[in-house]
């Protein structure tokens, strides 16, 4: 009982954790909160789906078809609906211009995929039962992305420039670091960790194009908690988030998990604005 | 919003509003005359698509104002249309309730819970808000499906049903036209108001609302309750237009088309989103072979406004039929009519600083100071950039609280008063950066410094109390004078973003003057001046001492300074350096060293 | 009066108005699988009346407006086809969402309406005195399945599931009520979220209160498989039973295996259902082949949702004829005489003046999911014949 829901928790979780990531990555350079994160992963998960299942190239094709998609995305994203409104960013119309790129995505998905959920191929093969891959790809995923992101912005050159211009885009110009670039890059990189959650998640969520939504709100709320920025908070937020949910389901099941999550949820939101780990408000006057 | 009518500002005797707007009255009594006539030109489908626009505008007309004039990105709002549907339906069905009165209950069950949609807007913004907007919609929807007993669960309930002859189509479109209308004259009559452009102030330059004393708080949780009721209301009319309602009416898509209803339109704005409203029901309609595409057109949609006619439909239009004359330049100030806007009224205060320190982390930004300003005199302040001049302002003005020593005005500790509270202590400032409301015209924006003035209630002002129409006018008589005296008077008619940076600095203190201040704190309002704006700034700084009022003057001009002031008093680093009249400080040896130079 | 034998010219029959049927249907979007199937067969029927002598020399003009599911557009959609097209009958809408909203609208109006949804209240000779069912209603679903758990799988413990959508937690509660009714216990009863990944955690509290039958209702494909998926990882081999959907052509691709669609039972209709020796009734075998070969596919969709489209195009036809008008007060008079129409899925359908369902309850019968072939399935066993 207790261990299916912890497997399962952190198999979810891992998946809610990287969608995390993909909303901070995005956040780091532009300080724009995007609705885009849950419709990456949705991409990874219908993409992977149509490359492997459908069309039934290799593997490794298949991935690659499937992020390559994703990064366009989050190119288009960047360029459509975040650089032409972040001058006027305190009116937060990147709210407006993300949530209408996501429900295009949304749209056109659902329109050529269909509406049903279809299936995820079984990338390797590995492991039965509780200990069958659909479980575990998505938490090692979830770690190599969350190590692989701390060595860059630790240990190489790109990942301080990313820093720079995430605590000062003007002043980075000013030091020649080309910040709109950055900009189109952790967006395009954005891309593919939320699209790896939805490719190594795919046999957990099926090919489902509603998955956006679902992953946009769940993939926020670890952020909500841990406080946007935090890449450690995201993590841990997710996999709690991940094992609340699965236990409250069997535990209490129905309808009312979904009330009693979002009801949790706002309260957290306004007792905590900035998150757990997140940082202090700005000075206004 | 309101025509270059120049001669309407040139008496003092100012028409009153309806008189401004010929062209836009015309129009919609037109829009009315269409209305009531459509039944009779069309067939019931299009009339019942009309009783439907008219719904939705219920609601919109509340929205507008959260999202128009409140700046509040309420994305989520299906879930008040649901609950005054469903609060309506339940009544009638279990309870047997008559219509009406349902109607109102439902009203009621809106007035709460946008309330309660209202209170995560005053600690969260942008995302996070709307994030909490989509969750309370989906509570709704998921609370209105598990709770079968009360709603029916996924089977629903039937629509409230009204007496005859309004259960007729036709009689059903006339009470939907009806509200329709009540919702457009509540609407109106809040957006022209001092909520209305309280609300706007707070969306685009909400430090500025807060030192004109802008109650941040209670203005949008009020707003946010006259839009529940009006979503409450236009649920329970929803409903009955429906006949049936069950929970998968109230998708999230629809609360993405009633959000674009209102940026379409235009934020801020009346007809835009009414043309918005019309144009979005109509659409799917026409355009039915597309509706596979509907909701990717929908995104489309609101991504082409967003990014190309932000200011929506009723921005197009008024670049079509409304001309902008181009500002030209201040007038000589006539500095005889700050009688009329200050009148006797300043009453008399000392501002005394004792000790007052405050430090940001390891900085001392104000290290022990003392300073003592009284009633008809100037005092200036100066000293080099980071002495603390502007974080003095901010103490005073309550943006920054002190760690030690005492702030008092006249009898008031001010250590204990949030900064809202300053304004109606009389204490008014400038900006080093002037703040003033883009969006909103040059005498609205002078009509802001009497905001805590205004007595009428809310709910009075919405239903078109006379008593709020007669304080209105009086507010903007002052503010014409203010706006005269400051040398503004032919740009009064100007959205205040169309301004040259010194016009708007003049425009914050005429903001100030109507406020009818006891102390008038200036923050460096020379920067930027030549040298005839000084001379103009001078003689009405001189004019507004002889009126009694007391004003703290920090600046670099060293000349305005010594001409002016009756004391000064040098900072640095924190510390007061030198203090009395102009004279000495001038010659204070230390003072040249650290401010003046040779 | 008897009808004048007088042959009439062709030209005059062209130029007879069209008898125009309004068609409500969520063709696009979730939940639209039904409605492509109804479309096919409403469209077929119509087709080949129209190449005959069409509807007393009329030809029938089929209005179709794409509601996607939206009971706001099914209510639009349903104003616009009776007042600006004027049509005579509607059909559908095809969720029972929306048809709750359009009977009233459309019972305003007097026009004949065939609803395609199956809860209850849709049908009401009081409420809506001109709307007759062709289809079956939830209670004879219900019954058929329950009665099957309890006595051809013999079972005394019963556990019930459902998705969390309006149709999903009607149905469990319906079935709790009759089952309680019927003496027998209820050990689970669950509702699930449609998207729920991983719905092992349920499905191992289920197994654990000793249920001997699954009673399954939900219309979600994704759902079901990942149920049959997990039954399997539970290595749990107790038998489902419900709604249609178990049995449906989209659930196939998203079992993990194959034989985990064995041992579960979906609720069918006996005219479409192959009998133990693999032949469907003649009937039926005769419409498979027509509409086989006049290009109708058949292999993803059910076949009786074709047959009920086809069967409800066919009835307007029959009784418009046989009242010699197609004024909603003499089809309704028509209609509720209790001639019985044999149609292909509704193959003794009767109306009464105080019924207005149609479908024959026998008929209502269990089939085997996983024997999914051209649309129809094999009858489960233990029905005898």
């Amino acid at each position: 009982m207790l261990v299916t829901i912890l497997v399962a928790g952190i198999a979810i979780g891992a998946i809610y954790a990287m969608i995390g990531l993909s909303y901070n990555m995005m956040y780091s350079t532009s300080k724009v909160v995007s609705f885009t994160p849950g419709q990456l992963g949705m991409i990874g998960a219908v993409f992977g789906a149509w490359f492997i299942g459908v069309l039934e190239v290799p593997l490794w094709l298949g991935f690659l078809g499937a992020m390559g998609v994703a990064v366009a995305y989050g190119f288009f994203t960047e360029l459509v609906a975040v650089r032409p409104v972040l001058k006027s960013i305190e009116q937060h119309l990147y709210v407006l211009t993300t949530l209408a790129a996501a429900l295009m995505i949304q749209q056109v998905v659902a329109i050529w995929w269909g509406t049903d959920p279809r299936p995820f191929p079984t990338l390797f093969g590995l492991g039965a039962g509780l200990a069958s891959e659909k479980y575990w790809l998505p938490v090692v995923a979830c770690f190599l992305a969350f190590i692989g992101l701390e060595l860059f912005y630790r240990k190489t050159l790109w990942g301080a420039a990313f820093i720079a211009v995430a605590e000062d885009a003007e002043a980075s110009r000013a030091l020649g670091i080309p910040d709109v670039r950055i900009r189109v890059v952790s967006y395009c990189l954005a891309g593919f960790i939320g699209a790896l959650a939805g490719f190594m998640g795919g046999q957990l969520l099926l090919a489902f194009f509603a998955l956006g939504a679902t992953l946009t709100f769940y993939g926020f709320v670890p952020i909500a908690m841990g406080g946007i920025g935090s890449n450690r908070g995201a993590l841990i937020g997710g996999f709690f988030l991940g094992i609340l949910q699965q236990a409250a389901n069997y535990f209490v099941g129905g309808v009312f998990v979904g009330v009693v999550t979002f009801a949790v949820f706002i309260t957290l939101l306004l007792l905590v604005p900035r998150g757990l780990f997140g940082s202090a408000v700005a000075r206004r006057v | 919003m309101m025509p270059t009518g120049l001669e309407a500002i040139a008496s003092t005797d100012l028409p009153p509003l309806t008189r401004q707007r010929p062209r836009a009255l015309w129009a919609a009594a037109a829009v009315i005359g269409l209305a009531v006539l459509l039944p009779a030109g069309v067939n019931q489908y299009w009339m019942q698509i009309g009783t439907l626009a008219f719904v939705y505008w219920v609601l919109i007309a509340g929205l507008d104002l959260i999202i128009g004039y409140a700046g509040q990105l309420a994305v989520g709002f299906v879930g008040l249309l649901a609950i005054g549907a469903y609060t309506a339906s339940i009544l009638c069905e279990k309870a047997s309730w008559p219509a009406f009165a349902a109607l109102a209950a439902a009203g009621a069950a809106g007035a709460l819970f946008g309330f309660l949609v209202g209170l995560p807007s005053l600690r969260l913004k942008g995302f996070y808000f709307a994030m909490t907007t989509l969750g309370f919609s989906t509570i709704v929807t998921q609370v209105a499906l598990g709770w079968e007993r009360l709603t029916g669960g996924g089977i629903g309930l039937p629509g409230p049903m009204f007496p005859a002859p309004l259960d007729s189509p036709v009689g059903f479109y006339y009470l939907a036209l009806g509200m329709a209308l009540l919702a457009t004259y509540l609407l109106r009559n809040v957006a022209f108001s001092n909520f209305g452009r309280g609300l706007v102030a707070v969306r685009d330059a909400e430090v500025a609302a807060e030192a004109m004393g802008v109650p941040i708080t209670r203005l949008k949780l009020v707003t946010f309750t006259l839009s529940g009721i009006l979503a409450g209301m236009a649920g329970a009319l929803f409903a009955a237009r429906q006949t049936y309602i069950t929970p998968d009416a109230f998708t999230f898509d629809l609360s993405v088309l009633f959000f674009i209803m209102v940026l379409i339109g235009g934020r801020g704005r009346i007809v835009g989103p009414m043309i918005g409203t019309l144009i979005l029901t109509l659409l799917p309609e026409i355009a039915a072979p597309l509706v596979m595409w509907s909701n990717f057109l929908y995104a489309v949609l609101l991504l082409l406004v967003v990014l190309i006619v932000p200011g929506g439909i009723a921005a197009f239009l008024e670049r079509l039929f409304v001309k902008t004359a181009k500002g030209e330049g201040l007038d000589a100030p006539a500095p005889e009519r700050l009688n009329a806007v200050l009148g006797q009224h300043a009453s008399p205060k000392v501002l005394t600083l004792q000790g007052v320190a405050l430090h940001f982390g390891g900085v001392r930004a104000l290290d022990g100071v003392d300073v003592a300003v009284r009633p008809g005199t100037v005092h200036g302040l100066i000293g080099p950039n980071g002495s603390g001049k502007t974080t003095l302002l901010n103490a005073v003005s309550g943006f920054y609280a002190a760690n030690s020593g005492r702030i008092v005005f006249g009898e008031a500790d001010l250590a204990a008063r949030p900064s809202a509270d300053r304004a109606a202590l009389g204490i008014a400032r400038t900006f080093q950066t002037p703040r003033v409301v883009g969006n909103l015209s040059v005498l609205e924006n002078a009509m802001l410094g009497a905001y805590r003035q205004f007595t009428t209630s809310f709910p009075a002002v919405a239903l078109g109390s006379r008593h709020g129409v007669i304080e209105d006018r009086a507010i903007r008589q002052r503010a014409a004078d203010a706006l005269a005296a400051v040398g503004l008077r032919r740009l009064a008619h100007l959205r205040a973003e169309q301004l040259q940076h010194t016009e708007q600095r003049f425009l914050e203190i005429a903001r100030c003057l109507v406020m009818q201040p006891s102390i008038l704190l200036l923050d460096e309002p020379a920067a930027g001046l030549s040298h005839d704006e000084i001379e103009h700034l001078q003689a009405l700084i001189e004019h507004i001492r002889s009126l009694g009022v007391a004003i703290l003057l920090v600046e670099h001009h060293a000349d305005l300074v010594f001409q002016v002031s009756d004391e000064v008093t040098v900072l640095d680093v924190g510390r007061v350096l030198a203090h009395g009249a102009p004279a000495e400080v001038r010659i204070n040896p230390e003072v040249i060293n650290a401010y003046l130079g040779a | 009066m008897s009808v004048a034998l007088v042959a009439v010219p062709a030209w005059t029959q062209s130029s007879a108005p069209p008898l125009k049927i309004g068609w409500l249907a969520a063709l696009t979007g979730p939940n639209s699988t039904p409605g492509i199937g109804q479309d096919r067969g409403i469209r077929y029927a119509a087709d080949q009346i129209n190449k005959a002598s069409g509807v007393m020399g009329r030809k029938i003009e089929i209005v179709s407006r794409d509601t996607q599911g939206d009971p706001t557009k099914a209510v639009n959609a349903a104003l616009e086809v009776i007042n600006n097209d004027k049509v005579e009958f509607t059909i559908g809408p095809t969720n029972s969402g929306e048809c709750l909203a359009t009977q009233p609208v459309i019972a305003r109006y007097k026009v004949p309406s065939f609803p395609i949804g199956v809860v209850d209240s849709l049908i009401d000779t009081v409420k809506f005195p001109y709307s007759f069912r062709v289809s079956n209603n939830n209670t004879q679903w219900q019954e058929s399945v329950l009665s099957y758990a309890l006595k051809v799988l013999k079972a005394k413990k019963i556990g019930i599931i459902g998705d969390t959508t309006g149709y999903g937690t009607m149905s469990v509660n319906l079935s709790e009520q009759l089952l309680k009714a019927q003496g027998a216990t209820i050990t689970y009863k669950g509702l699930v979220e449609a998207s729920q990944t991983d719905v092992m955690a349920d499905l191992r509290k289920a197994q654990s209160s000793g249920a001997e039958v699954m009673v399954v209702w939900t219309d979600s494909a994704g759902l079901n498989s990942r149920l049959m998926n997990a039954r399997a990882e539970l290595n749990w081999n107790v038998p489902f039973v419900g709604h249609p959907v178990l049995g449906a052509g989209a659930v196939k691709p998203l079992l993990a295996k194959p034989e985990n669609w064995k041992n579960v039972y979906n609720v069918g209709y006996r005219p479409m259902s192959f009998d133990d020796n693999g032949k469907l009734p003649e009937k039926s075998q005769k419409f498979v082949d027509t509409v086989s070969s006049a290009g109708v596919r058949l292999d993803d969709t059910m076949l009786w949702w074709v047959g009920l489209g086809v069967d409800t195009i066919q009835l307007i036809k029959d009784t418009v004829e046989a009242a010699k008008s197609s004024k909603a007060d003499d089809v309704k008079r028509v209609l509720e005489a209790g001639k019985t129409f044999n149609g292909v899925y509704c193959t003794s359908c009767t109306y009464s003046p105080t019924n207005h369902n149609g479908y024959p309850t026998d008929d209502v019968v269990m089939n085997r999911a996983d024997s999914f072939r051209a649309g129809a399935y094999a009858i489960a066993p233990g029905y005898g014949k």
